[in-house]
């Protein structure tokens, strides 16, 4: 067995939680009913992986098997690691109509036109997800099965999520995804976090929305005929308009780099400063867009909700660059440059 | 307004240290009732110091920003690094310190260290021999312990001399080298303590009333209860208060023109649920001029003369800090005031609400380190 075969087998063993081994083996199905029997998942990692290293042995199992085998586990539980969202732009007449087999051929002779070396696997999922796992390589390297790439395409949506790609990779990886999808550009959608499906949900609108009610509904601040009762509904809905209703995609940071002017009656030296005040603020939380929503409803956020926060699911993103748009006083969002 | 007397010392040994207290060899002569009684009538109380106005205040926690000083020199590059030995000094910076209030200890002697390093030695050899807890991987472990005076920390005549301790693991297995860093290490400091306090004290009580502590709980633990039996003193978790930590935060922010800050960064929690927490941090040049606005608009209000240039009040701490928070509402129309601050940092250290600090530039120590000390003073018991 290689250096390489068997430097997969001990990081897969030792990633693999061992509760989680058991179920990817069975789906990986290259051992037989006989060895998987065989395998104590109480044992500690390193005898585990002793065992794994001959069963592959005996069966004559190579890094393309392995690969299999992480490919399987990554996708059941892809809230691991960042995941980094990217939007195709301006669709050519025949993006809408790539079917499967065309992405699969095309994203793979445009990946190999572009790199020499290079270990690709395709495979559809459930959900219209294409999943893509690529090793990379050089001209002198082979393909690094240590550090690959993943990346999730929709079919039939511009969105591209991806993990643990390197600056030098992005480019390589972006022209293939662009020729093969009959797009002509893509950007960087501005939208990260540890979970997939979080930002997928997010960004695909897989949540529940809220619209507004039928008549709008004036904020009750001086009115004294309005219960504390309406108050708490109105704010509510308020909240739920901008954030979404029932369960909320699991997103848990939301960073704002604020270049705006100071303004603040009080002081008269700082308003009048021609810079900006230029600070970066970050929000963090184990489900953030509840948090917001929270806040929202119960009054530690004034109403209306300002459009710095309602703009996460709105625009489905979690990086923003905020800066003075004009002389009025109020802040608009602009895009990053790519 | 006192606390009761009973509540002097319950705070700070737990029912297992009461125990031990009787168990170990070196016994102190009082159990704790002893020792309440004569240190009540011996000693007067820090408030009844701070005169007439404080006292009347009480213990609401409300009115903390009163019971600080409210105003305070500006931080100057004392020439602590010149003053201190720098081995010592690179012991004390860089490492994030557990902080306690401790009260005055009796009898205690800066001559008497040596003896002291042997007596706490023996008593983690007795307290490991009992089984008590002690995080180390090899029992064959002993402890080597030394206590050392620093010198030079303090320019007050009033403050005690500030005592480091140090424990280090020696490894059973001969030929081994002496591990660098220590299993634990710890001081007991006091910068510029309220000098009427001090003076009042009698005698025979020395008062060093902030300790720090960092590395393994268990040793640490250990040499608070010796000290605790040594000396008849109680230890007790030192917050950070909020106002502390906006002291720190203009504090800090005011040697920017001198030591770059590098960032201002707070991290405050709103109570959402599930919880929010937000780093704000601030661009330096930012948070500088934000400070220097607050400063100019005191000195059109009246502040004139040199002696006030050097002094901060703390309406200008709070109305910078208000500066950080409105910005930060006209964005997002969240009230941090809602919220807590838990914790300020820039290069020149951090601090925590949970009573964890660092100082990470040596020239800035002392006023961090009088600003926590009138905090320890203020939080002890009586």
């Amino acid at each position: 067995m290689d250096d390489t075969t068997k430097r997969l087998v001990q990081r897969l063993v030792k990633r693999i939680p061992a509760q989680m081994l058991r179920t990817t083996l069975d789906k990986w199905d290259r051992l037989t009913g006989e060895q998987k029997k065989s395998m104590d998942f109480t044992q500690s990692k390193w005898a585990l992986t002793e065992k794994m290293l001959d069963l592959c042995e005996v069966n004559g199992l190579s890094v393309k098997h392995l690969t299999e085998l992480e490919m399987i586990y990554i996708i059941d539980n892809p809230n691991k690691g960042m995941w980094y969202a990217f939007q195709l732009m301006d669709p050519q007449d025949d993006a809408h109509s790539v079917e499967l087999m065309q992405f699969k051929e095309q994203f793979k002779s445009h990946l190999k036109e572009l790199v020499r070396h290079v270990s690709i696997k395709i495979k559809k999922h459930t959900d219209e997800a294409v999943w893509i796992r690529i090793a990379w390589g050089d001209t002198f390297a082979r393909p690094n099965h240590l550090k690959p790439t993943y990346v999730v395409h929709y079919l039939q949506s511009p969105y591209v999520f991806v993990t643990s790609l390197t600056l030098k990779q992005k480019p390589l990886l972006s022209q293939a995804l662009v020729l093969s999808t009959r797009y002509q550009a893509i950007k960087d959608a501005n939208l990260s976090g540890r979970k997939l499906t979080a930002i997928r949900d997010l960004l695909m609108r897989k949540y529940q929305q809220v619209f507004p009610t039928k008549y709008p509904s004036p904020l009750p601040e001086n009115n004294p005929t309005i219960s504390s009762i309406e108050t708490f509904f109105v704010l509510l809905q308020m909240a739920c308009e901008a954030f979404g209703g029932g369960m909320l995609p699991q997103l848990q940071s939301a960073v704002y780099k604020l270049e705006t002017k100071f303004r603040d009656n009080s002081n008269k030296t700082m308003s009048e400063r021609e810079e900006p005040f230029k600070c970066v603020v970050k929000f963090a939380s184990t489900n953030l867009l509840e948090s917001f929503r929270h806040c929202a409803s119960s009054g530690i956020a004034s109403t209306p909700v300002t459009p710095l926060l309602s703009c996460i699911p709105l625009k489905g993103r979690n990086y923003f660059v905020i800066t003075d748009n004009g002389p009025g006083p109020s802040s608009q969002m602009r895009q990053p440059q790519n | 307004m006192f606390k009761s007397v009973s509540g002097f010392c319950l705070l700070g040994p737990s029912p297992q240290d009461m125990e031990r207290h009787h168990n170990s060899a070196t016994r102190t002569p009082l159990n704790n009732v002893g020792v309440q009684r004569r240190s009540k009538s011996y000693r007067l109380s820090y408030r009844s110091c701070l005169g007439t106005a404080a006292s009347r205040l009480g213990l609401t926690p409300a009115l903390t920003a009163r019971r600080l000083n409210t105003s305070r020199r500006a931080l100057k590059p004392h020439g602590v690094a010149e003053k201190v030995d720098p081995e010592q000094l690179a012991l004390l910076v860089k490492t994030e310190w557990q902080l306690s209030y401790v009260t005055p200890l009796h009898q205690f002697r800066h001559t008497q260290l040596k003896s002291y390093s042997r007596r706490l030695a023996a008593f983690i050899a007795a307290g490991k021999q009992q089984g008590l807890a002690v995080a180390v991987e090899n029992p064959q472990t002993t402890f080597r312990v030394s206590f050392s005076l620093v010198e030079g920390m303090t320019e007050s005549a009033d403050d005690a001399e500030t005592v480091l301790i140090q424990i280090h693991a020696r490894p059973s297995f001969a030929g081994q080298d002496e591990p660098q860093r220590p299993a634990w290490s710890g001081w007991l400091t006091c910068v510029n303590g309220n000098p009427d306090y001090l003076r009042s004290l009698p005698k025979d009580f020395t008062c060093l009333p902030l300790f720090g502590s960092s590395g393994a709980e268990g040793l640490g633990a250990l040499v608070k209860s010796w000290f605790q039996q040594s000396f008849d003193c109680c230890f007790g978790p030192l917050e950070v208060s909020h106002t502390s930590l906006q002291w720190l935060m203009a504090l800090w922010t005011n040697c920017h023109t001198e030591a770059s800050i590098q960032h201002l960064k707070m991290i405050w929690t709103l109570p959402a649920v599930p919880p929010l927490e937000v780093t704000y941090t601030v661009n330096p040049e930012d948070a500088w001029e934000l400070w220097r606005s607050v400063r100019k608009q005191k000195e059109n209000r009246g502040g004139g003369g040199e002696e006030e240039e050097n002094c901060i009040d703390i309406e200008e701490v709070a109305d910078f800090v208000q500066g950080l928070k409105s910005h930060f509402y006209r964005h997002f129309r969240l009230d941090l005031s809602a919220g807590s601050l838990n914790q300020v940092s820039t290069a020149l250290g951090s601090a925590k609400h949970s009573g964890r600090m660092k100082i990470s530039n040596s020239r800035y120590m002392t006023t961090t380190l009088t600003l926590l000390t009138e905090s320890a003073l203020l939080k002890m018991p009586i």
